[in-house]
């Protein structure tokens, strides 16, 4: 690794630019995309031009489907959606379309385009500007779902993203945007469907994700001495490297799972799912989930902070799970 | 109808309240007091207040990220309004909705919306409920050029037409120059035309461009399409030019040289006597001081309301 630090947003930033360098056929739209405020987006249009990189409406349905359909038609879009809640707005083309156009084709065609999506609470926006909704994309049949959570992986799963042939959703927490870390200049994959170990330990596995995983490295350090914990990021959760997360959970035996979406049918259920079907003999303490409460995020920043997943509620979980 | 001198004098009062109001938000905001920054309605008092002057209290109105105007011009309380945007127990919906989704049913004002266009199928459903009543209410639904463009507005106005709703659309056009998004050097424009009440003609209502910051013009033409909703012959789309002023923090109410054209107050403040200008103001910020004081002194809702109201309670 060359020992330069850049921001998660500039991370996504050389990745567009690697990736539209090295395809003509990689297209960039969204809402705002050549403004010099949108951090992933800056410099494009500049440096490729207003055919390949377009500014569009308000009207998440069209832009979406119009990605999808370039994307049938062989280009690789990326779409950027400003916020995942006003990707409700879009729900037909994102579940329907974008999702299953490669099955009900028969693999007549495919959908190879990245949905790129700002996600995440903290910055008491309230119910409709705050929602992580992963699982909730996980959930459909067809679409895979991208989750980073640090700069290197950011470039590399965002390049990795664009050459896929499949729809993928790609899941970028704005908190995120400003943390710093190590990523080398030149052009790299990070594969979907491998997870990441990001702290070795012997006493409990946690798995996090995206913003959650810096929570639970704070926690794990907090514990340092006490507890050995193991911190497993998944990257990907479709498709999810379950091998990784069996493996880690036969060997510590006990498992938390952190997620800052709802806590109802979503991620952190899977994961317990998982290691209930495939490491049950080895559960040494009930699995257990530190996700939001199904409840719409409150305005009123206490509040909000009262149902988010934190540090220290995954320390409580740790604790609980290790006594 | 036109305005007389007593009806231009409430216009004024209701828009001196909402840029006085405005203005406490700017800074409690830059204090820390209110939590999160959001959008204002500055400049754009007129279109807000000479459209509710028409409206009767059991009307209704949806509206926008932008809703501070909407909402005081109908009647919410200042003291509940504002402990809603600190996030007080006492506000409105008790510190949850913020500025993106404040419900005041009180007084018809159904609701301020996070998503761009959101509100607009939910105020066909207040117009609908208005029709079946047969109480002649009327609702107001409000959006942006940029929302006008949604999937869902369009279809609306389709349907408001389909169904014959006594309803009002009101565009307000905040770049009516460049037909591009405000605040952004993008590339492409996101309007295909230069007047979004063209489109009226499409949904085969009636559709008319106003200027906003012109409250004679705004009271006229917003008359006359909520006297037709009343009268049950359906919906109207109007849109108002209107600008995003700046405002500012010292506590004058008057834009600055570069904004003073577009600035409806300082535009209707000419017409105006001194004296009467001096008592609403004087007024105005003592009903925008007291609301401030009460959210202030309010209580944070206790940790419990997090966990409360997300399904109706059954009596």
């Amino acid at each position: 690794m060359s020992g330069r630090e850049i921001t998660f947003g500039q991370a996504l930033n050389e990745a567009h630019l690697a990736e539209m360098e090295h395809d003509p056929k990689v297209i960039v739209f969204g809402e705002n995309v050549s403004s010099q405020w949108r951090e992933a987006t800056k410099g494009l249009k500049e440096k490729f031009g207003r055919e390949r990189v377009r500014d569009a409406p308000i009207t998440e349905t069209a832009f979406i489907g119009a990605g999808v359909g370039a994307a049938i038609a062989g280009y690789r879009p990326v779409v950027e959606l400003m916020l995942v809640d006003f990707g409700l707005v879009a729900m037909d083309q994102i579940l329907n379309q974008f999702a299953k156009s490669t099955y009900m084709s028969g693999g007549a065609v495919s959908v190879p385009m990245t949905l790129r999506v700002l996600t995440g609470a903290g910055t008491s926006s309230g119910a409709t500007h705050s929602e992580s909704l992963h699982g909730l994309f996980a959930h459909m049949p067809g679409l895979q779902v991208v989750i980073p959570s640090n700069p290197y992986d950011a470039k590399g799963l965002l390049i990795a993203s664009i050459r896929d042939p499949n729809p993928k959703i790609f899941m970028e927490h704005r908190l995120l945007y400003p943390v710093k870390g190590q990523v080398p200049k030149e052009s790299y994959e990070v594969p979907l469907g491998v997870a990441n170990l990001v702290r070795e330990g012997k006493d409990v596995t946690v798995v996090a994700t995206s913003l959650m995983v810096q929570e639970a490295m704070k926690a794990a350090d907090e514990l340092k001495g006490k507890v050995s914990v193991e911190v497993l990021d998944p990257r990907t959760l479709v498709p999810l490297d379950e091998e990784a997360i069996v493996n880690s959970v036969k060997k510590t035996g006990r498992l938390v799972v952190v997620d800052e979406d709802y806590l109802h049918y979503g991620f952190s259920g899977e994961i317990v799912a998982l290691a209930a079907e495939k490491a049950l003999k080895s559960l040494e303490s009930p699995p257990i989930r530190v996700a939001t409460p199904n409840i719409p995020l409150p305005f009123n920043p206490k509040l909000e902070k009262e149902l988010l997943p934190s540090k220290e509620k995954i320390i409580t979980a740790i604790k609980q799970a290790a006594a | 109808m036109s305005l007389n001198e007593a009806r231009t004098a409430e216009l004024y009062r209701v828009m001196i309240r909402i840029r006085t109001f405005e203005n406490a938000v700017r800074r409690l905001t830059k204090e820390g007091k209110i939590p999160a920054r959001f959008g204002l309605y500055t400049g754009q008092e007129a279109v807000a207040a000479g459209v509710s002057v028409h409206l009767r209290k059991g009307d209704q109105i949806g509206s926008t990220h932008r809703a501070l105007g909407h909402l005081i011009a109908k009647g919410c309380d200042l003291d509940k309004l504002m402990a809603e945007l600190m996030g007080k127990e006492t506000g409105f919906n008790h510190g949850k909705a913020g500025p993106y989704h404040t419900f005041d049913p009180s007084v018809g004002a159904l609701g301020a919306n996070g998503i761009v266009g959101g509100s607009v199928p939910m105020t066909a459903g207040y117009a609908l409920a208005d029709q079946l009543k047969t109480k002649r209410n009327v609702a107001v639904s409000y959006f942006g050029e940029g929302g006008s463009n949604q999937g869902g507005v369009q279809e609306t106005l389709n349907l408001a037409a389909c169904w014959k709703l006594p309803i009002v659309f009101v565009c307000e056009n905040s770049s009516p120059e460049v037909q591009r998004m405000l605040g952004h050097e993008i590339d492409y424009p996101q309007l295909s035309i230069d007047k979004v009440s063209l489109r009226a003609k499409n949904y085969a209502m009636p559709g008319s461009t106003h200027i906003g910051w012109d409250i004679a013009e705004v009271y006229k033409a917003s008359g006359k399409a909520i006297r037709r909703a009343r009268a049950g012959k359906g919906p109207t789309l109007l849109e108002f030019k209107v600008h995003q002023l700046e405002g500012n923090l010292e506590g004058h109410l008057e834009s600055n040289e570069k904004e003073r054209q577009w600035d409806p107050i300082d535009i209707l403040k000419q017409k105006i006597p001194r004296k009467v200008d001096e008592l609403i103001r004087a007024e105005e910020a003592a009903k925008v001081q007291k609301a401030v004081d009460f959210a202030l002194k309010s209580p944070e809702p206790t940790l419990d309301e997090a966990y409360a109201c997300v399904y109706k309670e059954v009596d």
